[in-house]
């Protein structure tokens, strides 16, 4: 790879990386918002990297090319590393889309994490939860709080795989898109939605199973729905925006 | 068992483009003119720009496989300049006696010695991998760098806070972990010395230290540029790969294997290679695989940081293909034996 090719790869990716990190929020679609600041460390430091090697390194590469054919050769860097620009262009010009439905629908519902106690419900109704805390009180609460409750969910919609009713969904990232983990509640009573609109849900539980225990089914009898614009951050199980 | 065997199946078929025959390189030192470079880069935009006018690259599946690609890749570079940084630090400014002198002279006592440090060293697998090739040129016995390499990105500060907020009320998966995982690389660090040949790594030509006449900062912000282009394209590659697994894998291949105790292992840490998530995230994915046993999990978390897509990929590049595919083999295998055996004491 000639010096022209490698201050090029080096700027690109640099500015693709301040691209997505600093001047825009499109980083969120990829990993999580705690790498920010690292993102932007690595494409300054790219950028000059870049830049330094354009200035100060005029002509030398081509001398030390040919007299060093045993040493270790910095003028040059190996082919593999073409493959650099795909990130780098794609991250500058072509950013693909954030996960939804598709990757949802072929993940299997995790299961929530064991919980022992449940601080008592708020009188508020409709009730603001996330799709895990509702999970959660449908499946493992023993007083059975959530009974008869009027709770309000966001998240997008996903189709159901077998045509009957759709999901209530959520994609969680814990460090970047390959590790996300998928949260469900099934909907009933509407028709589906297209796919990826985002909404938020009020409804009740929808009786099927035992509340309380792992049969209970983590679903929504819908009384309304509301369309909303996507987070900006939208891979965490978040409250519901209050509404304005 | 027959779906995990297709899959390391497949993963080796991806796998071996990663690596580049040594000829290739020297290939790469006759220079081309110079407008070359930018007609190509000019061309590569250019493909990239009427491709995604193409309906096929934004179709859901190809869709998603990019933004794991690319979030996979996005996620690595920091840790990966870290690690090229501090490997041509290494090079340029670290005397040359320095880690001859603070080992121990005997090579089985330096293994576990290096072993250890490997907490010094915050971050994930990425950044590990060119600091232990900056060790070995600098006179370091490969197998205490080989351990170091193991040893970091499992048993880092960080990476133990994850698993231990991952698994509340658990803390014996966090010593189960850090013993699983200094054992093994104190085991592969031995084994290497037992049975390693040193004609498995590339011989490659390789950074001589600081050199008279030659201005410090700037050896050492080429080494740094080179490490970094070098190993930027073999992780694509396994970003890629990686990607690949991650989009057509359906999650429902899991449960049918959460039954047996002994498939269970062996499918976790199979999957620990394939899914290649980063060592800070793997324990709150362990932590979700809650149909697993306790030793299955750890097993996915010892496996995971020591070999994966992507860190094979990376192996390859840096120390030859002969080298990653033995030493990913034997160190799997090595790991999944220690979860076993330290996850049935403690867990």
């Amino acid at each position: 790879m000639k010096r022209t090719a490698q201050v090029l790869l080096l700027v690109l990716t640099g500015l693709g990386l301040l691209h997505t990190a600093l001047f825009t929020d499109l980083y969120l679609r990829y990993v999580k918002e705690g790498l920010r600041p690292l993102l932007i460390v690595s494409g300054v430091l790219l950028l000059l990297l870049g830049l330094t090697h354009a200035a100060l390194d005029r002509g030398s590469g081509d001398e030390e090319g040919h007299d060093h054919d045993h040493g270790h050769d910095h003028s040059t860097a190996p082919r593999i590393a073409w493959l650099l620009f795909l990130p780098a262009l794609s991250l500058l010009f072509y950013a693909p889309p954030a996960l939804g439905a598709y990757t949802a629908a072929h993940a299997g519902s995790e299961t929530v994490k064991e919980q022992k106690r449940f601080a008592a419900l708020p009188a508020t109704s409709p009730l603001p939860m996330t799709l895990t805390d509702f999970t959660t009180r449908v499946q493992q609460d023993k007083e059975l709080a959530i009974r008869g409750r009027s709770v309000e969910m966001t998240g997008f919609v996903t189709p159901g795989r077998t045509g009957g009713g759709w999901d209530l969904t959520r994609i969680i990232f814990t460090c970047c898109a390959a590790d996300a983990q998928t949260v469900k509640v099934h909907m009933y009573g509407t028709p589906a939605p297209p796919a990826n609109t985002w909404l938020a849900v009020t409804g009740t539980w929808h009786t099927q199973g035992a509340l309380g225990t792992r049969t209970a089914a983590a679903a929504l009898d819908v009384h309304g729905t509301r369309r909303i614009a996507q987070p900006v951050n939208a891979f965490t199980d978040d409250l519901p925006l209050t509404p304005s | 068992m027959q779906k995990t065997d297709e899959l390391l199946d497949v993963a080796e078929m991806v796998a071996p483009p990663a690596v580049h025959p040594p000829e290739r390189r020297r290939r790469t030192l006759r220079r081309p003119p110079p407008a070359k470079a930018v007609v190509i880069a000019l061309g590569l935009a250019a493909a990239v720009l009427v491709l995604s006018g193409t309906p096929w690259l934004n179709g859901p599946a190809v869709a998603a496989w990019r933004t794991v690609c690319l979030a996979i890749t996005v996620q690595a570079l920091p840790f990966l300049l870290l690690g090229t940084a501090l490997s041509g630090a290494i090079n340029a400014f670290v005397p040359a006696d320095l880690f001859t002198k603070v080992l121990p002279k005997r090579a089985a006592l330096a293994v576990p010695v290096a072993g250890i440090a490997g907490v010094v060293l915050p971050g994930c697998e990425c950044a590990s991998v060119p600091v232990a090739n900056s060790l070995i040129r600098r006179g370091v016995t490969p197998a205490a760098a080989f351990a170091f390499l193991l040893s970091a990105p499992a048993i880092n500060p960080i990476v133990l806070t994850a698993t231990a907020v991952a698994f509340p009320g658990s803390p014996a998966m966090v010593l189960a972990r850090l013993l699983a995982s200094l054992a093994t690389a104190a085991a592969m660090g031995w084994l290497w010395l037992w049975l390693g040949r040193e004609e498995w790594l590339r011989p490659v030509v390789r950074h001589t230290g600081h050199r008279s006449g030659h201005s410090r900062f700037t050896e050492f912000r080429l080494g740094f540029q080179h490490d970094f282009l070098h190993a930027g394209g073999f992780l694509v590659l396994g970003a890629m790969a990686a990607a690949t697994f991650n989009v057509t894998v359906p999650r429902s291949v899991l449960d049918t294997f959460s039954g047996s105790p002994w498939l269970s292992v062996l499918f976790l840490a199979a999957l620990a290679v394939v899914l290649a998530v980063c060592s800070e995230a793997d324990a709150f994915v362990a932590a979700s695989l809650t149909g697993f046993s306790p030793t299955a999990r750890l097993a996915f978390m010892v496996v995971g940081p020591m070999v994966d897509l992507k860190l094979i990929a990376l192996q390859a590049g840096t120390f030859g293909r002969a080298f990653a595919v033995r030493f990913s083999t034997a160190t799997t295998v090595v790991a999944v034996a220690a979860s076993v055996l330290i996850g049935g004491a403690l867990l």
